[in-house]
């Protein structure tokens, strides 16, 4: 817990913590933009469909600007220092970013089951690498992809079979 | 008081058919494994599970549900002690002292005191829902609109400006939930708003996909990017054990945790940050000087035993408000009204006329779940702790292949997926620059909500904003959100000055 007086310590944080003002300030234009088109009839109410999103939108650009100005007078007040490392491993986040990205666009195609071990392999691959253990050789890649496979097809049987939830198989006969 | 004990055994008969039993456990037993596995909270886990509710009836789901969610709270108080890194918020006060104590070689002690302490608060809570929600439910029925978007305005207050270290980023988190809360068609006049010709915006964002996303997804990403460097440290079991001096110095901790907790778990305030930070600060300054030591050294088993009480007694106390109001005051309540939303199924006080069976069941449930949980939590707490062995990329790549089922099983769009994704980032910067994710939650279910309350409310009113300050009850409401709002900025502004 930091006093209620003290700033956000580390500089390096300046420039993420305005990024966050300004993308709070770019969903309120949005918002506006948007509540342009939204027709303001009232009815019995005296306000209409178009009266919350301006409000917030109104709300939110103000926040985004408070936000800026926290920034410009010493950074973020009453700031929790993150938990982990200063500076942050981009090459794991993109092994998993890919694997969450390529299940989504697969997922239709491919099927549940081989879209998620897929998605197994290549986040279990970045998490790996961002312990500074070796990715995975080969051998290691087909045994994360069977592994993947073990989680992903109980779970895929579980929901089609005995809960009747409708999820994407190579076949229609809900097994694979 | 008679009908209340007709309606407490007829919910039992009904809870204690085998079939809910099965579900009762498979609920509390679910919660503790993702209790104890760091990542996965109970909100997640009952949002990605929403999907049965296509096939599975009310009652069963919901005592499923409601095992997950107690669960959860027994198995976080494990992980916090053993490991140092709550899964809940709820539990982070418990890591303060329980940790120290496992440190010191008392790991079996600090996890007895806390699970039997989480029994006792459960169950005295349970009761004190029994006795209260119906009476709340009968007083609640008289709530015109005013009061509820007042009553929803206070929930709105305490989730983003008390809780949290900001009260500005607290707010922007809240106002982005809303705007989530914005998209799809209006409830009042059928208009379409924000969704940019896009077929899939018309239903609205799930609050499902924002959970999963903001929760799961997120923390999968940032283990990835900020923690693989971050040392794993676990300490070693002892047997789960309690002195006699230990039961001495825990059972007024769990009676005055109860106290603390509860009232806060049923007030829209929310949350069960205060309460257990309140409980611990109680225990503290109650401590005899003796075991005063023992705080922050080698460990007080008061401020485990106070605080998991408070945990315990919040979170069934939250159940209050969702049940009679239905009002949700933490993101798992607020899954849960969803869940039942999906049913067709309106909280509120009409609840216990309108579906007593199933709201009896639920509060019978919890009586049972709470002795399931001893009997999970203490004889076989060896079990759970193997789960703690599953190594970390494996567990988070997994947890992306659960958090993909929940989201795709929803309504089957991949659309939502790279949705899912999106929020993930979003909660990666969002937990870097120390912004709360729960008011994006509560925004999101509940914003919808004020808003056709609000302009139900001017309706009555016809057209004019006095119908909120004419009215006693929501006048009464509008000056308590003024005062949490201004009274901690006051507190702080006195200390400034004195000092």
């Amino acid at each position: 817990m930091t006093t209620p007086e003290a700033n956000s310590e580390n500089p390096n944080h300046r420039p993420g913590q305005l990024a966050m003002g300004i993308g709070a300030l770019i969903v309120a234009a949005v918002l506006a933009w948007g509540a342009m088109d939204i027709p303001s009839d009232a009815g019995y109410a005296g306000v209409g469909p178009n009266f919350l999103p301006w409000v917030i939108s109104a709300a939110l650009g103000l926040c985004g600007v408070m936000l800026i100005r926290e920034v410009l007078t010493g950074g973020y007040r009453q700031m929790e220092e993150p938990s982990g490392a200063a500076r942050g491993d981009w090459r794991a986040l993109a092994w998993v970013s890919a694997g969450v990205l390529l299940n989504a666009a697969l997922i239709t195609t491919i099927g549940f089951i081989l879209s998620c071990s897929l998605c197994f392999v290549l986040a279990v691959r970045g998490l790996r690498a961002s312990e500074g253990k070796p990715a995975g050789d080969l051998r290691q890649t087909a045994k994360d992809a069977v592994t993947g496979m073990l989680i992903a097809a109980p779970v895929f049987w579980l929901f089609t079979q005995l809960l009747a939830v409708n999820l994407p198989g190579i076949t229609a006969s809900g097994w694979i | 008081m008679m009908d209340t004990l007709t309606q407490l055994l007829g919910g039992f008969a009904t809870a204690g058919t085998p079939i809910n039993l099965l579900w009762a456990f498979a609920g509390c037993a679910l919660g503790t494994a993702i209790g104890v596995l760091p990542g996965l909270g109970p909100a997640v886990t009952v949002a990605m599970l929403l999907p049965i509710t296509g096939q599975v009836e009310p009652t069963a789901s919901m005592i499923f549900f409601a095992g997950i969610y107690y669960g959860a709270m027994y198995g976080g108080s494990t992980t916090s002690i053993l490991l140092n890194t709550p899964g809940e918020t709820g539990t982070m006060v418990t890591a303060l002292e329980g940790f120290k104590m496992a440190k010191s070689g008392r790991a079996g002690a600090a996890l007895a005191s806390a699970a039997i302490g989480s029994f006792v608060a459960g169950s005295i809570a349970t009761i004190l829902v029994t006795l209260f929600a119906p009476l709340l439910a009968e007083f609640a029925v008289q709530l015109g609109p005013p009061e509820y978007f007042c009553l929803m305005l206070l929930a709105f207050t305490t989730v983003s400006a008390v809780l949290g270290q900001s009260t500005l980023r607290g707010l922007t988190a809240l106002f982005f939930g809303l705007a989530l809360g914005l998209i799809g068609i209006d409830q009042i006049t059928a208009q379409v708003r924000y969704t940019a010709g896009v077929l899939e915006f018309m239903d609205g964002i799930e609050v499902v996909l924002v959970a999963v996303g903001l929760f799961a997804v997120a923390e999968a990403l940032y283990n990835a990017l900020y923690e693989g460097r971050s040392p794993a440290f676990m300490n070693k079991m002892t047997r789960a054990h309690m002195t006699r001096s230990e039961w001495r110095r825990s059972w007024p901790a769990w009676l005055r945790g109860t106290a603390i907790g509860f009232p806060f778990g049923t007030i829209p305030a929310g949350g069960t940050e205060i309460p257990t930070f309140l409980s611990y600060a109680t225990e503290r300054k109650l401590a005899s000087p003796e075991h005063k030591a023992e705080f922050g050294t080698v460990g007080a088993i008061e401020g485990v035993a106070g605080p998991e009480a408070a945990n315990n007694a919040a979170v069934t106390g939250t159940l209050v408000p969702l049940l009679t109001l239905g009002i949700p005051t933490s993101v798992t309540a607020a899954i849960l009204l969803s869940a039942l939303q999906n049913y067709g199924i309106n909280a509120g006080p009409q609840l216990f006329q309108t579906s007593s069976t199933l709201v009896w069941a639920l509060i019978a449930s919890l009586y049972i779940g709470n002795v399931m949980l001893l009997v999970l939590n203490l004889p076989m707490v060896g079990l759970w702790i193997k789960l703690l062995k599953i190594p970390r990329p494996q567990l988070y790549a997994g947890i992306l292949i659960f958090a993909t089922v929940g989201v795709y099983g929803m309504r089957q769009s991949s659309f939502d997926l790279f949705l899912m994704y999106g929020l993930g980032l979003l909660g990666v910067v969002m937990r870097r620059y120390d912004f709360p994710t729960a008011p994006v939650i509560v925004g999101l279910i509940l914003g919808p909500m004020a808003e056709a309350q609000m302009r139900n409310a001017l309706s009555i009113g016809e057209g004019s904003f006095m119908v909120f300050f004419e009215r006693p009850m929501s006048a009464t409401l509008l000056a308590v959100v003024v005062l949490v709002l201004l009274v901690p900025r006051l507190l702080a502004r006195r200390v400034a000055v004195a000092q």
